[in-house]
Order: C-alpha cells, then structure tokens, then sequence
C-alpha cells in the first residue's frame, strides 16, 4: 500500500507529544463522597483495664547500675535528713595552673611560670531546687587522708573493685585533716566559699597522690543538698611582677558522694532512679483473648479475639506512692521505659530503644512521691504491645517480652521513684484503647 | 523485505510512545463513583464523544471496543488513544463542590491479518475512585475525643480486549471481541484520634482490603452499507465480574451480575456534507442489585444518542468536520432507588494533521461537553474534554 511506503512519524511523534502536553494540564483530585453511605461499618474505641495478673508477671527490682560519680561535677551532702540520711560529697582537684600570662613590671604580658601559691578558695555551687534548705546552712571542708577511688567508694568502703576492697578506717570517708567552715544561705544565692592558706591549697597540688581529696560535710541536721560543681580558686604571685596578684582555676577532676544508710530494695513495689540507679523489670504478655470484662463485653462480643492493629493505645499505669522520706525527689523524675533483651542475663541484659517517645521520658512532679502520693501514671508503650502481640515487630525480630523501668538518664539524683507493686490495692495495670471494627467489604 | 522491516519498526517505536501513556487510567470523574459498583466509563475517542454516540454505528477509521463490525472497514494499521479531563461542580443538598480530574478511556491499535483486522483495546469500565470523612467522638478516659475516620477507595475496572473482524461481501462486515475485565480495587479506612493537626499518644486505626477484578467478555457486532447510510449492532455478553480479596484482605471475595449490552447505531448521509448518527444501548444492571450491600441500588444504564457531522468545514487548508451532539443515558448506581440520568450536550470538530491517497495518518479528534448528572440528592455539573489521536500507516 502506498502510505506505508511513506513514514509520517516525524508528524506522528509532534501529534503524540502535543497529545500529552495536552492531557498532563489537569489535576486530579478524588471526589469526595457527601453521604456516610459511602462508607464501610463504624469501628468501636473502647478503653479497657487489664489487671495486673491477667498481663504482667514476675516483677523485680535491680540496683546498682552506674554510680554517684556519674552524675557528675557534684554531690549531695546531708546531715541526718530525714532523721535516717548522712550524706558527704568527695572530689578530687584537677592539676593547678603552672603558667600564667601577666603583666611584667614594665607592661608587658608574657608567661610565667615561677607562681607561688598564697591561698585560694574552694567554691561550691548548689542546685537551689534539689537542696531542701531554706534557711543558712553549716558546711565543714575536710582534706582526706585514705587512698580512695572515686568510682567505687561507698560510706563503708574507700575502694570497692574486683579483687581489691578497702573499707575507710573511719565509715563515711574519713578520717579527714579538717580545714575550714563555710555557710551557704540559698536566699543569698547559690554559692559557698571556703577560704583556704597555702598550706591548706598545697594538700591537693600533688595529683598523683591518691589519698588527696576534698570532703564536703554538712554540719545542720535534717538538711539535704545537692551540689552542682565546684572549682578551686588560687591567689598566686607572678615572679615577673611580685607586686600583683593574679587567680587562677583549678577543676574537680573526679567528684562523687557517699551516704548512709543504702536502701534496700522494695519487698512490694517498683523503684525507678537514686544514685546508684535502681530499675524495675516486669514481664508482659498482652492477652489474646479479652472476656469478663463488663463493660467492655457489653459493646464487643466476648470473648474477643484481640489483633494487633486493635491497639491503639496501650499504657502501664502505675501508682505513685511515697518514697522513704531521706530519698523523696524534691525536683521531676522523668521515667523510660525499655524492652529487656535477654531476661535470662538480669541484671547485666542490655536493654533496646526507649519506647517513650519523648526523649526526655515521661515527667513526672515530686510531689507524687512525697506530699501527693497515689498519682496514676501512664506509661505508654503502644509499638511495643502491638509487636508483644503479634510476636515479632516490623522486622521480623522477636519481641521481648520483657520491659525495664527505668530513669532517662542513670544516675540523676540521689532521690528515686516509687510505685505501688502487684498485689497492693493500687496495682500497675494495663490501658488499652481499642478500635475495633467489621472487616472493610466491597459495596 | 526492508520496507516491511521499517513499517514493523515504527510500529514498535509507536507502541512504546503509546505505552508511555497510563492507558485506561481512570481517574476520579464523578461523585456517583461511590454508589455500587462505581461509574460506567465508556470507551469512547473524541468524535463518538462529540457526536453523542454510544460508541456504535460511526463510517471511518472508528476502532472502538463496543463496535467490532467496524473494525474491518478500517483497512489500515490504525492507533488511536484517547484522554478526557473532566471538571465537575456538584450540589448535593445545599453543600457545594467541585473538582476535576483526568483518565484515559481509551487505548487501541489495529493491523490488518489474515485478510481481516486485529486489534487489541484497553478501554474503561468502571471509574470507582472517591473518599468520604466522617467525624465523630469517643470517651476516653472519661473525656470526649474527637475522631476522624477518612475512608478512601481507588481503584477501578479496565477491559482488554482483543478483537478480530472481516468484510462479508461488499456490504457487510462482522467481528468479534474478546475482553478480560482486570483492576484492583483497595478500600482503606483510617481512624485519627484528636483535633485535626493534634498528635497525640493514641495511635490510628487502619482498615484496609484488596481486590483484584476479574471477568470476561465477548462482543459480536456487525455493520452493513448500506445506500447513503451505515447501520450497526453489537451484543456484549459478560462473565460475573469477580472480586478477589488479597491474602491480607479480611473481607471476603464478591462476585457481582453484569448485564448483557445491546448496542445499535447508525449514520446517514443526508448530503455532500452532513451526517447524522444516532445510536442507543440497552443495559440492564438490576440483576448486579442482589449482590451489592445494603445502600446501594441498581438500575438500567440504557441510553441514546444523536449527532450530526458537518464533513466539509476546513482549518488551515485541512479538512476539519464540525460536530454537534446529545446524549442521555441512565447511571445504573445510585445512593437511593431513584435513578440518576446524565445528559450531555456536545460539540467537537476533527482535524487531519497528515492525509495521503484519501487516508488519514494522523488526525485529533476534540470534543467539548456539558452535561448533569442528575440523581434524588445529588447534581452534578461537569465539563469535560475529549482528545483523541488517532494516527494510522505506521
């Protein structure tokens, strides 16, 4: 035929493109129905309360994880709080300065390095919040006298490692060399000062000695504080120009704190916090099969088989009840929880991603563990349950069944949490919030 | 040899421009897609459209799904694609609206064999796409909760189709089609806990079923020439169009009646330049009534049409037919037991880009209509364009 013995896709292929330029200028956008007709059966939210026993077992407290030191900077001192809590803070004192930049006699600046050491200060700060004090306070600084190890020292012992345990000859770290006194009034502000001589400043200029320290205590009964840090500060003379004084900084290079007496683990109930941290662990198991619950068997068909994708809200409720009075939080204990990822290995397992969403945890006032006790706290873990549900999460990794209740960050104060465990009236139970609907069909 | 070589290369190079094109995907088009089983989309190129047309009874290069008669008068390798924006107000008891959308009703090529014509379609059936939001509340915790559920569904049905038709003599022609519905279809409702924007701790709920469409179809048709006019019939004759559900679908599989479709037309020369069409279509979609839920009602889709075609008008030196056209035809879902009926008006003119020896290799066929849509609690205005490209001699 003779068309097709003349091409004509030049033209074709204009045609074709002028075609979807054309048909690409409208937008689509879905109509959106006016009638529920159009839509599949209504889903039921329902909220139920699973009690402790149908969902939990095996609860347990773990202490001593991390240490005093960690917290860092500071301490805690107290002086029979709480008629029970004898605290004391220890640090060490980094290197002091051995060069300076001054002015010589003719104004010049350049280094020195022949200082000599008149005197100094130690300054202390304090957490205003934390410290229960409102009134002026009494404070000792004593120089110890023990080889002592900061990471593992206790009220009983100086150092407590491996194959290496060293009790103080004197409990509560001591004996010290006393050196001076000082008073902090939190009205005043947040700082102390201890004024030091020479040759009190020399006791910790060598920092290979292990035995040199600073031991903070506080001398007015019934009183807690917490220390946020502290510094050296030294008056010192620049060989290059004797007739002026210069200070110089020296940091705490370790510090931590010791008390008595150490809490012993709740015989009924869930801690959570302190220094060393204490945490909770309990095994879950979602239930499969919901039944006996009135309400609930009121609008859904019971028993029901409970799916996955039914949870839209799952929470351990827990119920704050007064901690020991020497330990009550005066500032938020922001809690997390955690899967256990080998139960068998407690109390050394690993733990797995917070299932807070908030990287600060869930905030909790320290009111419920002193004044207000008995507050409902949620502790949602929503992702969690669905996968303890199903058995495995999204990668096909089994799920734990196994959660660690814990502090956000571990150790953060001396204080710690306290709620009511399985067996007491205010038991942890579980929250659910339930969506249950019909399978969605064809029209 | 190298001429046939070079003819078969084209074709390949136009079957993967073509390819380019989503063919047959239908896009949103109407509210009534929502009622039943969805909005019959009719597999239509621009001047059937234009011409009022059920897609039956047209002289020229027509490949159309619903006219296998008329395949064998058209001689020559022949493609043609279609695409129809469409812009819709609505009004449904006071509430306002409007929106838009774009599908491609129609995808076809043809090639003479065996002393006949094959082709191979991939039209529209069932336009099925829409959402609805229902706003609620809940007791949580001893206070209200506000939830939102958005149900969505998108999908629809398409029809392949393979057809085959020959001359009988000089005046006849007769051919068949053999179609396979396919499409999915996913209906997914989500439940969001909170004032709009809010996150909260309560997670959504989501509810969702798969279907895969499947069926079949077989069409037989014929025209004759007669003197000064050309008459066609076709009957299409449907399997159960049936719904699979996916392994992950909780919902259950659904078979649903289709109606046999009888479809006639005819065009009659009245002059040198004046053609008028007229075409109908009987559908009778009661039957699919007993297998749709509650709420859902089905009704007849018969419809008419008629047009008339101004062949000798000319733009830019090129032969550019001008069309006129009306159309009703009956929606067979709808929200009530009241049947909603849609009327169009059309216009439309054609233009050859390329023609040689009295054959069209290439030309655009463009159609305009205004039409309602009209049910018990629903009106709907709509425009909508129809461009089809039709090329041939590849």
């Amino acid at each position: 035929m003779s068309v097709l013995e003349e091409p004509r896709l030049g033209t074709t292929l204009a045609a074709l493109a002028v075609f979807c330029v054309a048909v690409a200028g409208c937008e689509e956008q879905t109509p959106v129905a006016l009638t529920e007709d159009a839509l599949p059966g209504e889903p039921i939210s329902i909220e139920v309360n699973i009690p402790w026993s149908s969902f939990a077992s095996n609860l347990e407290v773990f202490g001593g994880y991390g240490s005093a030191e960690d917290i860092g900077g500071g301490g805690v001192i107290a002086e029979d709080f709480a008629g029970t809590l004898d605290a004391r803070t220890l640090m060490r004192i980094g290197a002091y300065p051995t060069v300076a930049t001054v002015q010589d006699t003719t104004g010049a600046s350049r280094p020195d390095s022949t200082l000599t050491i008149l005197g100094g200060r130690l300054v202390a700060f304090f957490d205003t919040i934390e410290s229960t004090n409102a009134m002026p306070v009494t404070m000792a600084l004593g120089a110890t006298t023990q080889e002592w190890d900061p990471t593992t020292a206790s009220w009983a012992f100086a150092v407590d490692t491996i194959n290496d345990q060293r009790p103080w000859t004197e409990p509560g770290g001591g004996p010290v060399t006393a050196l001076v006194q000082a008073t902090w009034d939190p009205a005043a502000g947040d700082t102390a000062v201890f004024e030091l001589d020479s040759a009190q400043v020399a006791l910790w200029s060598d920092t290979t000695d292990l035995s040199a320290g600073v031991r903070i205590d506080l001398l007015d009964a019934g009183e807690r504080l917490t220390v946020n840090s502290a510094v050296l500060r030294l008056d010192a003379r620049p060989s290059s120009n004797p007739d002026t004084i210069i200070q110089l900084t020296a940091s705490t290079r370790a510090s931590t704190f010791i008390y008595s007496p150490f809490p012993q683990p709740p015989p009924d109930g869930v801690r959570i916090g302190g220094a060393p941290s204490w945490r909770t662990i309990l095994d879950i198991a979602i239930p499969e099969m919901i039944d006996g619950i009135p309400e609930f068997c009121a609008v859904v068909d019971c028993p029901h088989q409970l799916d996955a994708g039914q949870i839209s809200y799952a929470a351990l409720v827990l119920t704050s009840r007064e901690t020991e009075a020497a330990f009550q939080p005066t500032d938020s204990i922001r809690l997390d929880v955690r899967p256990v990822l080998d139960r068998a290995s407690m109390p050394k397992s690993p733990l797995g991603v917070s299932l807070i969403v908030d990287p600060l945890g869930r905030t909790v006032g320290p009111d419920a563990f002193g004044a207000s006790p008995g507050v409902e706290i949620e502790v949602p873990f929503t992702g969690f349950a669905r996968d303890r549900l199903r058995g495995t999460d999204n990668s096909g990794n089994t799920t734990p069944g196994t959660l660690a209740l814990l502090s956000v960050i571990e150790p953060f104060s001396i204080s710690f949490a306290s709620f009511e465990g399985p067996g007491t009236a205010a038991e942890p139970y579980l929250k659910l919030v339930l969506t249950i609907g019909p399978p969605v069909e064809l029209p | 040899m190298a001429k046939l070589i070079g003819a078969a290369g084209r074709a390949v190079v136009l079957a993967a421009l073509l390819a380019l094109v989503p063919a047959a995907d239908v896009g949103a088009q109407s509210l009534f897609n929502a009622a039943g089983l969805g909005l019959p989309g009719e597999a239509l190129d621009g001047r059937a459209r234009a011409l009022g047309s059920m897609g039956i009874g047209l002289p020229g290069s027509s490949i159309l799904p619903t006219d296998p008669g008329a395949l064998a008068r058209v001689g020559i390798s022949t493609g043609v694609m279609a695409a129809s924006p469409s812009w819709v107000d609505y009004n449904s008891a006071g509430n306002l609206g409007s929106f838009e959308g774009n599908r491609f009703p129609l995808l076809g090529l043809a090639y003479p064999v065996f002393g006949g014509m094959a082709s191979v379609q991939i039209g529209s059936f069932l336009d099925q796409g829409y959402e609805v939001t229902r706003i609620g509340e809940v007791s949580i915790g001893g206070s209200p909760v506000r939830t939102t559920d958005d149900f969505r569904q998108d999908g629809s049905v398409s029809n392949l189709n393979l057809g085959f038709a020959r001359t009988i003599g000089s005046r006849f022609a007769a051919g068949v089609t053999l179609g396979r519905y396919a499409g999915n279809l996913d209906r997914t409702l989500v439940r969001t806990y909170g004032e709009e924007g809010e996150s909260g701790n309560v997670d959504t709920y989501r509810e969702s079923g798969v279907w895969s469409w499947t069926g079949q179809s077989i069409t037989l048709g014929g025209t004759a020439e007669l003197p000064n006019v050309r008459v066609a019939a076709s009957i299409q004759i449907p399997s159960d169009l049936d719904a699979e559900a996916s392994t992950q679908t909780r919902g259950s599989d659904r078979s649903f009646a289709l109606p046999v479709q009888y479809r006639v037309g005819a065009t009659a020369n009245l002059g040198p330049s004046v053609l008028v069409h007229t075409s109908a279509v009987i559908a009778d979609w009661s039957a699919t009534q007993d297998a749709l839920a509650d709420g859902a009602f089905a009704h007849d889709g018969n419809g008419f049409g008629v047009g008339v075609e101004l062949s000798r008008a000319r733009v830019l030196g090129k032969d550019a037919p001008l069309r006129f056209g009306f159309r009703r035809v009956g929606l067979p879902f709808a929200f009530d037991d009241e049947q909603a009926i849609e009327r169009v008006f059309s216009g439309g003119f054609g233009l050859v880009l390329n023609e040689t020896a009295g054959v069209v290799l290439g030309g655009i066929d463009i159609a305009i209509e205004r039409g309602q849509r009209r049910g018990a609690n629903l009106t709907e205005h709509f425009w909508r364009g129809t461009l089809s490209l039709l090329t041939s001699g590849f």
